[in-house]
């Protein structure tokens, strides 16, 4: 396992509510949930650097492309 | 990372450690394809041969590991290997991010995704037979289907994690994994989706990460 080091976070209300509610609809810390943010933040960024696309599909198969960073 | 597990010498019917790892290369992924990839094809083309029945050949005879050398950076991927007697003897890519269940028990949670897990081809029963050999090493899958599992609490996850299995693997996931098959799923070549739940998860540990 990797050593993890430890930061002091603000957040607004909102965002602390936010957050707050993921956490409990996702069954994960606080910490695990902007965990996952990072990663997909970091996945997204190197697979639009590479070229690619984020796309959002609705429920009539209609695509609309997501500008993203 | 790297710690030792028990693994299985089928010549000697005895237990024998190797090591699981994390910090998996490029290099790892060149290994792959210059000694496992000949051996798969060989093996699919003596199978058709015989005559075996098309659903037991290997599906995974085009993989290219060295393919995902752009992942190794992505946090949200995560290699793991296994090592014994100086070979690389298993390979495992998992997604930890952005992929969530289906069993409607736990619909929408988060869980680790298992892209990739292969085992050296010579550690396959099914494909050192039709090459006039013995399998070499067992429980790799399930050492690796371990170390997602132990991936998935680490992440805060529970345990619970999923995966698309090939026709041949799906006993392996079912039966000795016991994990629950969820549905075919039409965007994946109808690949089964199978998926852990946390007790699941769990009862798999505890049964030392499945038979050998």
């Amino acid at each position: 396992m990797n050593t993890k080091k430890t930061m002091t976070l603000n957040l607004t209300d909102q965002e602390m509510k936010v957050l707050e509610e993921l956490s409990v609809q996702k069954d994960l810390t606080k910490t695990a949930v902007l965990r996952q943010a990072l990663r997909l933040y970091q996945l997204v960024d190197v697979k639009l650097a590479e070229g690619g696309k984020l796309f959002f599909e609705d429920q009539k198969k209609e695509k609309a492309e997501l500008m993203v960073l | 990372m790297r710690i030792p597990v028990q693994l299985f010498d089928h010549a000697t019917n005895d237990a024998v450690e190797g090591e699981l790892f994390d910090e998996v290369t490029v290099e790892h992924f060149l290994e792959t394809q210059r000694d496992w990839r000949p051996a798969v094809i060989e093996a699919a083309k003596a199978m058709l041969k015989s005559g075996a029945p098309r659903e037991g050949v290997p599906r995974h005879f085009h993989w290219d590991w060295s393919r995902k050398e752009a992942d190794l950076k992505v946090l949200a991927f995560s290699f793991f290997g296994i090592t014994c007697g100086g070979r690389l003897q298993g390979l495992m890519k998992l997604e930890t991010a952005g992929r969530s269940c289906r069993l409607p028990a736990q619909k929408g949670k988060p869980l680790v995704y298992v892209d990739y897990l292969e085992t050296a081809p010579w550690n396959i029963k099914t494909l050192a037979q039709p090459l006039g050999k013995a399998p070499q090493f067992g429980a790799i899958g399930s050492r690796l289907i371990e170390a997602a599992v132990r991936k998935s609490i680490e992440e805060g996850f529970k345990g619970r994690i999923a995966l698309h299995s090939l026709s041949t693997s799906e006993q392996f996931y079912l039966e000795k994994c016991g994990m629950t098959a969820v549905s075919r799923d039409p965007a994946k070549q109808d690949l089964l989706w199978c998926e852990f739940t946390p007790e699941q998860a769990e009862l798999f540990l505890g049964e030392g990460g499945g038979a050998a």
